[in-house]
């Protein structure tokens, strides 16, 4: 039958991809300052080893990597469907300006002293408010619909900035500004056990709606009256969609600060792999995402003595692959 | 059977549509004939749902348009853009397979029986040997026979092709014409809109010809004299005259 030997393609593509995950989550643990070897890692899960290497493996190591995987997971996760809901290949949560909203949301909050929750819920509503503002901006803008919605995102980023400037300016030089700096670096070295459940909660509640429409979001790529006639509402699925990605930039920069570039990246790297529809995408950019970004911050937690934060590195990788997709020739993603 | 009764519709003061009344019966091709800005687009709006006249009614097999959900509208009529041009490259087999979203639940995706749809769509239109190329590096004519192989498999009878033969060459607008022209016979009601009334002579069973957003004339392609044509496009009987019968 026709689409099988993609569908199969996909689905091989799909568990090397898990499996890849699986064995960079052990590796990772085990990589670090203070090694663990695979029989420790097997010992501490079955509930041995000695107390400092149970407490490195549960209040370190692990919160850590997981939270790096589902960061990586959720930011490619909202980009790619970012670039279906604006039919723009250059859309991604930090070129949007939903990234820089969610840190100016939540560096009010910690200047604010709220909870790692009110964190969470004010990095999500200045999130929104700043996508519904480009969406606005663009909407009002003459000419090119591509060129206006990323400047658009552009402009409403470098305000977000300006706010979180602010807040670093009138922050405690001692306690909270260091904490706010580091953070906006895009960086995971301060994560805590208690912050997998509190990221995971906003993350599941955007991922699994996004996973659920996917095969929809192909539609919102042609015309919203294409759409229609195909028994589409877009405008409400792309709604949706958008409080969906939203949701899950928010929680991630939250936890993790401003990670630039992964969103943009890995969703292209995936067309690559499985092709533009939705359906295979999606998954598979989920999957990537999360090993993509587990493997960066090895490198950020190994490579030199002093950590590297995350957002540097991934702005190293993401820059030249953004100025190679505005110059290449085809036309076509 | 698709009934338009009485259709009027204005942007705003702008008057596009003035008491349009017509029928297309199963297994007849209907042309739409006019120059551009005529209101064929508008018409074709409001008989698709999109746009909402201020008088008049749709009526697909006496049931009305607007009363119609989306999803089940998509199953009894579907639409057949003009080629275009996606952000995204999706193969031939992704796009047409979007046709059959409407078959299933808001938060699946189309399995096996759609796919046996559409690969029998796109052996209908000739095409199913580019199942698996990008949908952006074909020619204009092989996604216009995408997008009709995608109403195919939308599994709706009633056809609305909005200028099909727009940005094709000759060989491609023949090749989309007769196409349109076969499903008409196999039984389906395909309306379509053209400003070319060459083709519409050629391939129509009945034209619907347009002037100023009215019915100016509808009957078998016989009406299409070359009056009627300078009327319609204002041009002089003479000029028309020595252009056509040369």
């Amino acid at each position: 039958m026709v689409g099988t030997e993609k569908a199969k393609k996909y689905t091989l593509i799909v568990i090397a991809l898990a499996i890849l995950v699986a064995a960079g989550i052990v590796l990772s643990i085990a990589l670090g300052r203070y090694p663990i070897s695979i029989s420790d890692i097997i010992a501490i899960v079955s509930g041995g080893g000695t107390a400092t290497q149970r407490a490195l493996f549960f209040n370190v190591r692990l919160p850590r990597i997981l939270l790096a995987c589902m960061v990586g997971c959720s930011i490619s996760a909202a980009g790619a469907s970012y670039q279906g809901v604006f039919q723009n290949p250059m859309a991604a949560p930090d070129i949007l300006g939903a990234s820089s909203g969610a840190a100016a949301g939540a560096s009010v909050a910690m200047l604010l002293q709220f909870s790692g929750r009110g964190i969470m819920v004010s990095a999500f509503a200045a999130s929104l408010a700043t996508i519904a503002l480009v969406m606005a901006v663009s909407k009002a803008a003459r000419g090119n619909k591509l060129l206006g919605i990323i400047l658009a995102g552009i402009m409403l980023s470098s305000l977000a900035n300006a706010v979180s400037s602010f807040v670093k300016l009138v922050a405690d030089p001692y306690d909270t500004l260091p904490k706010i700096t580091f953070w906006l670096l895009g960086s995971l070295s301060k994560v805590k056990l208690s912050d997998v459940p509190l990221a995971a909660v906003p993350m599941v509640i955007g991922l699994v709606p996004l996973l659920l429409l996917r095969w929809r979001i192909n539609l919102l790529t042609l015309s919203d009256s294409e759409a229609r006639t195909m028994g589409v509402n877009a405008p409400r699925t792309r709604v949706i969609v958008i409080i969906c990605a939203t949701l899950i930039t928010a929680a991630s920069v939250a936890v993790s600060g401003l990670i630039g570039w992964v969103g943009l990246v890995i969703p292209h790297l995936t067309r690559r792999l499985v092709g533009n529809n939705f359906k295979h995408l999606l998954p598979a950019t989920c999957l990537l995402g999360a090993l993509f970004l587990m493997l960066v911050d090895d490198i950020s937690r190994n490579l030199l003595i002093t950590e590297i934060p995350l957002g540097i590195l991934t702005s190293v990788v993401g820059a030249p692959f953004f100025l190679w997709l505005i110059t290449r020739k085809r036309e076509e993603y | 059977m698709i009934t338009v009764n009485k259709l009027s519709f204005s942007y705003g003061k702008a008057r596009v549509l003035r008491d349009v009344s017509f029928t297309a019966e199963r297994g007849e091709l209907l042309a739409v004939l006019g120059p551009n800005g005529v209101g064929k687009s508008t018409l074709f709006r409001c008989i698709l749902g999109l746009s909402k006249p201020q008088a008049g009614e749709v009526f697909l097999d006496g049931e009305r348009v607007c009363d119609i959900r989306p999803s089940d509208l998509a199953r009894k009529l579907a639409y057949v853009p003009q080629s275009h041009a996606p952000t995204f490259n999706y193969s031939v087999f992704d796009m047409a397979l979007m046709g059959t979203t409407a078959q299933v639940g808001g938060l699946s995706s189309p399995g096996a029986e759609q796919i046996k749809l559409v690969s029998a769509a796109l052996e209908r239109v000739g095409i199913l040997q580019l199942k698996n190329r990008g949908y952006l590096e074909i020619s204009g004519g092989e996604r216009q026979l995408t997008l009709i192989a995608r109403a195919l498999a939308q599994q709706a009878d009633i056809l609305v092709l909005d200028e099909p033969t727009s940005n094709l060459d000759y060989g491609n607008q023949l090749r989309v014409l007769a196409q349109a022209k076969e499903l008409a016979g196999a039984g389906y009601t395909v309306i379509q809109s053209t400003h070319n009334p060459d083709q519409a002579m050629l391939f129509a069973d009945r034209v619907l010809a347009l002037k100023g957003g009215a019915v100016r004339a509808l009957g078998k392609s016989d009406i299409l004299t070359d009056e009627l044509i300078g009327e319609l496009y204002d041009i002089d009987l003479k000029q028309l005259k020595r252009y056509r019968h040369t």
